[in-house]
Formats: structure tokens, C-alpha cells, sequence
């Protein structure tokens, strides 16, 4: 459920992952939404790394080596310190992953939560309200809570914080609203959350107020809201308007944040450096942590520029990419030809699409819609990002790997007529105008308003929509804005009565459709500004489908209902997917990168070097 | 530069030392011509521009009918390799094509319509406003002249290029500005041209005015009991047509780079329409693979301004001989 933006470089972006700017404006909005996704701009989603390409498997290398030490280049930096804010690809990559443990996170190729400091999956009671989570003893704390353990009591604190609006959290507006007492501490009245309990040390009971479906399965328990915080510690830097906990942070993880020991970070410069060194208080081989963590140090050096970034880091040592989508087409292109090995790439889990407004004629009709969908050429629309490395033709809304993905129709899709021809098919679409009362098959009305990103390549992909929809006879009335304005003040604006959004973007906030297809279908979730329901697609069907899955704590029942939610969207045309992202990332040649299947970036914790310290 | 003098300035000499020699009268036109026609700089930039106007508005579109070259919007994806980069020169595209398959030697030819449309209709308005304005200050002197030289004064102290992004800026949205008339796209463009431009011609003109509304001719016509209006229309403004073309042709290339720098910026010409400041700025990111897709427009824009700044100091040389360089 995040909604995905350009990465700096590409104007469109997926959300959480990609680009973290245009995520965050999207994400307060949406912490309003009951669900919230990323909205995915430019960043990728798709399907897994082509297995016979011969790029970067990415996969866990057994008898791996440990030490030495690696650069990560990056152009910018992590939005936060916090733990509690944590909601971007690359905050998962730097500090999420490797210093912290989350009651349940995920392991490189996991597609359910993986329990880290939980020790089992949750117990959900008989009505659905109670979730009970037992937890491992004896986690430790680095200094200065040097022999401090993790108690259940400290994950209940995260949770408050999380809902608590000086934390900034970007979701738990989304996922925790269900928790007895939630409200009242997003509406500021108290800091104290009623639903979150320990009933001892090492058993987290949390009460709902109806079946939350996210919550029994875990999904929404694997983010780094769930990173204990001890309540005792950080109660001093929880005040006034912002916390300040972040800079001051105590880490679970085998890494942390090069500090003073006593609760002074001193390896963070904001925008250009995250120094990580090993945590001398971990005890995860005696605590049950899945992190081999092989690496003696890390550093993100930010500022980097993609290009020359990327060139480094595939001509150089012990290096590799780290906010970065995608490297530049040229660079991709050579890597592929001549470093094929140094080049990993995989489904980023989110999807690109086109968005036509049914509240805005003549779009209101099923038929023109349709006929949008069959004349689009999906293939010219996907070189506009780089081609086929890029991503996976879209035939459907759920990307691969999320549940509903296969009960959608998998990577064939449901198959509606207009869906089946990756190349457009333009005497179908007239057919379908014509069964929409155009007589010629093509349209004759008033122009129509479209609002695109101005940057390439979303530009590109805008430019290249406008000549496909002009061989219909559309007359477009085509406006290029900055991508944060596109969002802010047209295509997640109902006033604005923007008729096609040609550059939107989502992504999934964790392997479940309900990230995807409920913020931006559930005719709930139209909202006068920040709307994420870019089609205001109000559907009884979708509605009631979407209020039985949100509600099921059945994993298997889930899916059928999400992939049925994706059935009826692309049946009616609502919007156009074009393309499940692909993740690239670039590792030196001495690297073993390990790829996190969840955060679609390199795991640290399980990365290498070849031949260990060197 | 010597010679060129010496030739520039016989004919002058030789109507003062010979009255009354049968020597066949010339218009100030010939003399012009006479001299303008020795600077081969200025006939080449001359020839050239020529050959532009021609070339975009005419033969360009000709050939291209009868060749059945491609349109400037017409996307050819089938001449992008599997990445979606563009390929070069070829004999089907001889200038290659752009990242979405549009053929470049067409939108260079699109991209000069738009320069020489903003350019002269920019050029126009804005030595029109400055002549008018300028004309009226110098000529009437006094609260006028205080009011209009401080309104320059002021419009001058603005950081145009920032007033220029923000106006196009503004006015690229929605219906545009001033109750629709100006709309987003070459109007914006081509008002706020006008609109930063014509305080400076309004200042030559203004001291032009000034010097001239002292000379006697003026004060003859004056006591002979001209009125204003004939004085301003019939003795000065004749005298002020060589600084308004002179200066005319130098803004010319100044503004085809405003539009340029506003469309690189990308709030000049919408897309799809071609223009060369849009056309370099989407092939700064992939230079290094498409070297075709920035130079040729580069080349155009350079060459294009060139030829009107040679222009421009041919005509200063032929209209104005005794004026050193």
C-alpha cells in the first residue's frame, strides 16, 4: 500500500521503495485512508529475475565468507532515524534490516513474515479481536542499555508511538486502526494505547475492534513499526511535536549506527554518510535472529550521482547501488552485455498504470473505457522506461508474488479481449467505441483533460499515451507538471476532474492484495484531496468484495477475493496496467549481493564479499 | 577595416567636392544597399536566414510530403532497439530519432518554425511597446517621461529569467492567464518575451527622442506650427527607423535563446510540439549514447543565432557608416 513515486531520476517511482519524497506527501494523506499502498512512480514491479538470464541470482549463497567491509552508493539519504517512521525502500535497507529486529520481518526470499523477535506465528482468537504474539526472551539492547532485555512491554510502547502523531508514521493510520483505543492517540488525547498489552514479559496480547485480517496473518506486523523501543529509555526524547528518539536510538540488530555508547549517534551525517559497525551486545545466535550478517561494516556514502554512481560501482570493488531504481539506459544496457553477473533483477512488487476517471465523461462509459484499454501499446509505453529489463507487461492489477496475484489469471490475466494484445489493437478499440455510439469508431466529442509528470521518463510514457489515444480520434488537452503536483493538486484531486492520469504508480507495502487493490479501489477511500481512488471507482461489487477480504484471517480466502477485486477492475476497464516494475540493482564484481525479495534491494544481512575480508 | 571605411564613406565625400557634376541621385535606400552589400558576413548570414525562413515554412514541409518523410509527432517505436534507445543517422532518418522514435530532422524543422514564430511575433510586439512607450517619455518629457522611465527602471530591476518561469508557469495551467488569452503553450512564451523585452528598445528610443526633439529641424518644423502628432510621425520617428531595425535584428537572436532557455526549462512549447530548447533539454540525460539527438538542434539554434547577430552588426555598419565598430 504504498503509493509509488519516481525515483529522483525517474518522475515516476514506486512509493515506499522508490521515491521517498514524492511517497511521503502521498503517504499522510493516505495514513487517513482506511488502507493505505504506495503509490509506485517509476519505480518497478514485476516478475522475478528472468531465471535463465544469467544476471545476479541475488539468492542466498551458502558458505558464505564474513568480514571485510562494503560502500553503498546512494543518491540521497533515509527519511528518518526513527524506527516508528521507517516506511522507504531505502530506510529498510540501511537501518531497518541490519540494525533492528521487527516482530516479524523477512528473510531474502520470504513472501509471508518471517518471526524475528515474535517466536511464532500470531494466535488469533475464536471472534477475530484478540491476536496473541509470544516473543523470544532475552533479546539484548546496545549501549547504553548494556544487559537490558526486550519485553513484550516494549513492543506495546512501538505500537503507541507508531499511532502517536509526533512519530510521523506514514501507515499505521492504515494497519492499526482496528486496535482498541487507536483514535485517541492519533487524535493527540492521550499517548497511551488501550488495545496493546503485555501481559508478561514475553507475551503481546493486542485487541481489536473487529477481525483485521492484515494483523492475524502477520502481513502488518512485519514492518518497523513492530522495532521495540524501550518506554523507559525513550520517554525523554518522545516530547513536544517531534520525537527525538531516533538520533538516540538503542539497536536490536547485529549492526547499529556507529555511536558514542551513550546514546549519541555518531556515524550519521544527514545526506551523505550512515556509518554501520558491528553491535557488540547482539546475542542473535542465541536469540533465534536469521541475520548471518557477514559483513564486518557498512557505510552509504548519499550524494552520489546515478550515473557516475552506477559505473563505479560496476567498474570498482566492495561496492553497490543503493537508492537507486535503475541505472541509465546506457549504463544498463552495457552492464547487461558485458557485467551481465553484476546486474540483479527483480520484481519490485508494484505496479504503473493509467488511470481514466469514470466521474468524468466520456469515461463514464465501460465501452470507451475498453476501448482506451485495447488501443494502448503496452510494449511502446514499457521501452519509454528502458524495455523489457524494466519490467513485465501488465495484464491485470495485482503484480507477482501477492496474494491474488494467481487467482487474477497470473501473468496470462483474466483475459478480456482488450487486454490480450501487448501491441494495442486499434480496429478492436473502434469496435468498442463503436459500441459506445461513436459511429465511426473513433471519438468526436469535447477535449479531454490528461495530466502527466514533466520529467522523463514518465514524460516519455505521457507523450507516448497522447499519440496512441489521438490514432482514436481523442483530442487531449495535455498538461506536464512536476510528479508531487500531478498527484497534490490534479489526479488525487476529485475537483480537478482530470480525465486520464497516464503516470501512476503503485506498490505493495507487503505480500497481500489488500496493499494494492483496496486504497485504490474501495469506493471508501475517495477523498477530496490526496485521494489514492484516482478512477473514483465506487463499485458495489468491488466495495462489498473488499469489506469481506479486509476482514478475513484466511490466507487462502484472501487471495480468492483480492484476485476477484482484480478480475472485476480489469473486466471494467477502470484503469490500464502496463507494467509490473522490475528492481534493478548493480553489485561490484568482488560482491555476493543477497536480494530481499520483500524490499526488492539488496539484503545486507546476508550479502558478502567473495572470499570474505579483503 | 580600413578599406571597408574608405569605401563606406566615398560616395559622401564625392556629393560634398563635386555640385554640379552630372552624378545620378541616390535614395538613402541605395546607399544602404551600397554599402550593406560589400560585408559578405552580413549577405551569408543574410542568405542563410533566408534559406531558413524558406526551408521551415515552405520547402521543408514540401519535400516532406512528396517524400512522405515522417511527421515531427509521428512515434516510430520500431526504430528504438530493445532498451527503448533511439538510433542514429540513417538514410531513413538522417538525423537519427528522438527517445520515442520521432524523426529528428523533422521536429528541427518544426523547431525552427516555432523559434522564427516567437522570434519576429516576440520582436514585433516588444519593439512596439518599447517605440510607443519610449517615444512618448522622450518626446513629452516632464510627470510622463518621470512615470514611464521609472516603470522601465523598475521592470528592468526584475530577475527576468525568475518572472519569466514564473509567468509561464502560471499561465501553463488550466485555461491559461487573462481570461484566456493567454494560453498555455507559444503565447505564453511569446508574452512573456514581449512582456521582459521591451523595456530596453523603450530606453534607446527614449534618448534617441531626447537628442533629436532638440535639433533644428524639429524646432523648424515647430515654428512653421506643426502640431505634435505630425512632428512625432513625420520628422522624428523617419529618423529613429535605423535603430529599430538595427536593433530589431540583435533581438531577434537574443529572444530565439529566451524561448530556447524557457522550453529547456520545459515551460515554453507543450509537448508534443517540437522546439529546440525542449529538444536539447530531453537529450541532455542520454548523451552519451545519442549524440545526435542534442547536436543537431544545437546546431540549428547556434547557427541560426549567429546569423542573425551577423545580420545585425552588417545592418549597424551600412545604416550608421561614421559610427565606429
Amino acid at each position: 500500500m504504498n503509493a509509488v513515486n519516481p525515483p529522483s531520476r525517474a518522475p515516476d517511482g514506486t512509493g515506499r521503495l522508490m521515491e521517498r519524497t514524492c511517497m511521503r506527501t502521498f503517504m499522510r494523506a493516505s495514513a487517513l485512508a482506511a488502507t493505505l499502498a504506495f503509490v509506485v512512480a517509476g519505480c518497478g514491479g514485476g516478475s522475478e529475475k528472468k531465471g535463465t538470464g544469467g544476471t545476479a541470482s541475488g539468492a542466498p549463497v551458502s558458505g558464505a565468507k564474513s568480514g571485510g567491509h562494503l560502500d553503498v552508493l546512494s543518491a540521497s539519504d533515509i527519511d528518518s532515524l526513527d524506527p516508528g517512521y521507517w516506511y522507504y525502500q531505502y530506510d529498510y535497507m540501511a537501518v531497518g534490516l541490519p540494525t533492528q529486529r521487527w516482530l516479524y520481518s523477512w528473510a531474502p526470499t520470504a513472501t509471508t513474515p518471517t518471526p524475528d523477535i515474535a517466536s511464532g506465528m500470531p494466535k488469533t482468537s475464536a471472534d477475530g479481536k484478540t491476536v496473541t504474539i509470544k516473543i523470544r526472551p532475552g533479546i539484548k539492547y546496545s549501549a547504553p542499555l548494556k544487559g537490558r532485555t526486550v519485553k513484550a512491554a516494549d513492543i506495546a510502547y512501538a505500537f503507541a508511538r507508531d499511532l502517536n502523531p509526533r512519530t510521523g508514521n506514514g501507515y499505521a493510520g492504515a494497519y492499526y486502526a482496528n486496535i482498541v483505543g487507536a483514535d485517541k492517540v492519533q487524535s493527540g488525547k492521550t499517548d497511551k494505547l488501550a488495545g496493546v498489552t503485555a501481559s508478561n514479559d514475553t507475551t503481546l496480547v493486542i485487541k481489536l475492534t473487529k477481525p483485521t485480517g492484515a494483523i492475524s496473518t502477520a502481513q502488518a506486523l512485519a514492518l518497523p513499526g513492530t522495532i521495540p523501543v524501550p518506554e523507559d529509555y525513550a520517554k525523554k526524547y518522545d516530547k513536544g511535536s517531534q520525537s527525538s528518539y531516533g538520533q538516540h536510538q538503542v539497536f536490536t540488530g547485529p549492526y547499529m549506527i556507529k555511536n558514542n555508547g551513550n546514546g549519541k549517534l555518531t556515524g550519521y551525517v544527514a545526506g551523505k554518510r550512515i556509518e554501520l559497525v558491528r553491535n557488540p551486545d547482539w546475542n542473535g545466535k542465541q536469540t533465534g535472529d536469521y541475520r548471518p550478517a557477514y559483513l564486518d561494516s557498512i557505510t552509504f556514502l548519499g550524494g552520489n550521482d546515478l550515473a557516475v554512481g552506477s559505473r563505479k560501482i560496476l567498474s570498482g570493488r566492495s561496492m553497490i547501488s543503493g537508492d537507486y531504481a535503475a541505472p541509465p539506459t546506457a549504463v544498463l544496457k552495457s552492464a547487461l552485455s558485458s557485467r551481465k553477473s553484476q546486474v540483479s533483477i527483480h520484481g519490485a512488487g508494484s505496479i504503473r498504470f493509467i488511470a481514466l476517471n469514470t466521474k468524468v465523461k466520456p469515461f463514464d462509459n465501460v465501452n470507451v473505457r475498453r476501448a482506451v484499454a485495447a488501443v494502448i501499446n503496452k510494449n511502446t509505453l514499457r521501452l519509454t522506461r528502458g524495455g523489457p529489463a524494466l519490467g513485465t507487461i501488465a495484464t491485470h492489477f495485482i503484480p507477482p508474488d501477492l496474494s491474488g496475484f494467481d487467482d487474477a489469471g497470473g501473468t496470462a490475466g483474466p483475459g478480456a479481449d482488450f487486454t490480450k494484445n501487448p501491441q494495442g489493437d486499434l480496429q478492436l478499440a473502434m469496435s468498442y467505441m463503436k459500441k459506445a455510439g461513436y459511429s465511426s469508431g473513433k471519438y468526436t466529442g469535447k477535449s479531454v483533460l490528461m495530466v502527466g509528470d514533466n520529467q522523463p521518463p514518465a514524460s516519455k510514457t505521457g507523450e507516448a499515451v497522447q499519440s496512441q489515444l489521438q490514432q482514436l480520434g481523442f483530442k487531449l488537452n495535455y498538461r506536464q507538471v512536476p510528479h508531487p503536483t500531478m498527484l497534490s493538486k490534479f489526479c488525487g484531486v476529485p475537483k480537478a476532474a482530470v480525465a486520464i492520469c497516464p503516470n501512476l504508480g503503485w506498490g505493495k507495502d507487503f505480500f497481500d492484495g489488500q496493499s494494492m487493490v483496496d486504497p485504490v479501489f474501495n469506493g471508501k477511500n475517495i477523498a477530496q484531496t490526496n485521494n489514492s481512488n484516482y478512477a473514483q471507482v465506487d463499485d458495489p461489487k468491488i466495495n462489498s468484495l473488499l469489506a469481506k477480504a479486509s476482514a478475513s484471517t484466511d490466507a487462502g480466502e484472501r487471495s480468492k477475493l483480492y484476485g476477484e477485486v482484480d478480475k472485476t477492475i480489469t473486466e471494467q476497464a477502470y484503469v490500464i496496467p502496463w507494467i509490473w516494475d522490475n528492481d534493478v540493482n548493480l553489485e561490484s564484481s568482488n560482491v555476493a549481493g543477497v536480494n530481499n525479495k520483500f524490499n526488492v534491494s539488496w539484503d545486507l544481512v546476508f550479502t558478502s564479499l567473495k572470499g570474505g575480508s579483503t | 577595416m580600413s578599406s571597408t571605411d574608405l569605401l563606406l564613406e566615398a560616395p559622401d565625400a564625392a556629393e560634398v567636392s563635386t555640385v554640379g557634376v552630372d552624378i545620378t541621385a541616390r535614395s538613402p535606400l541605395q546607399l544602404f544597399w551600397r554599402r550593406f552589400r560589400q560585408d559578405k558576413v552580413a549577405i551569408t548570414a543574410l542568405g542563410f536566414i533566408v534559406l531558413l525562413v524558406l526551408g521551415a515554412f515552405v520547402i521543408g514541409p514540401l519535400l516532406a510530403r512528396a517524400f512522405g518523410l515522417p511527421g515531427p509527432n509521428v512515434q516510430n517505436s520500431s526504430a528504438l532497439d530493445q532498451f527503448g534507445t533511439p538510433t542514429g543517422p540513417s538514410s531513413g532518418h538522417p538525423f537519427g530519432v528522438d527517445t520515442l522514435g520521432r524523426d529528428i530532422l523533422a521536429r528541427v524543422i518544426a523547431g525552427a518554425r516555432v523559434s522564427l514564430i516567437v522570434a519576429i511575433v516576440a520582436t514585433a510586439i516588444s519593439v512596439s511597446i518599447g517605440v510607443v512607450v519610449g517615444m512618448t517619455a522622450g518626446y513629452y518629457r516632464g510627470w510622463v517621461d518621470t512615470l514611464l522611465s521609472r516603470l522601465i527602471d523598475i521592470l528592468l530591476a526584475f530577475p527576468i529569467l525568475m518572472l519569466a518561469l514564473g509567468i509561464a508557469a502560471a499561465c501553463s495551467l488550466g485555461n491559461g492567464c487573462l481570461g484566456g488569452l493567454i494560453k498555455p503553450g507559444l503565447t505564453v512564451v511569446i508574452f512573456v518575451i514581449a512582456f521582459v523585452n521591451w523595456t530596453y528598445i523603450g530606453r534607446i528610443i527614449r534618448g534617441q527622442v531626447l537628442s533629436l526633439r532638440e535639433k533644428e529641424f524639429v524646432e523648424a518644423a515647430r515654428s512653421l506650427g506643426a502640431s505634435n502628432r505630425r512632428i512625432i510621425f513625420r520628422e522624428i520617428l523617419p529618423n529613429l527607423v535605423a535603430p529599430i531595425i538595427v536593433y530589431s535584428t540583435l533581438v531577434i537572436p537574443q529572444n530565439i535563446l529566451f524561448e530556447a532557455a524557457l522550453s529547456f526549462l520545459g515551460v515554453g512549447v507543450q509537448p508534443p510540439n517540437a522546439s529546440w530548447g525542449a529538444m536539447i533539454a530531453d537529450a541532455t540525460s542520454i548523451f552519451d549514447s545519442a549524440w545526435w539527438y542534442m547536436v543537431f538542434p544545437g546546431a540549428a539554434l547556434l547557427l541560426t543565432v549567429l546569423a542573425f547577430n551577423l545580420l545585425g552588426d552588417g545592418l549597424q555598419d551600412a545604416l550608421n557608416p561614421r559610427r565606429g565598430r
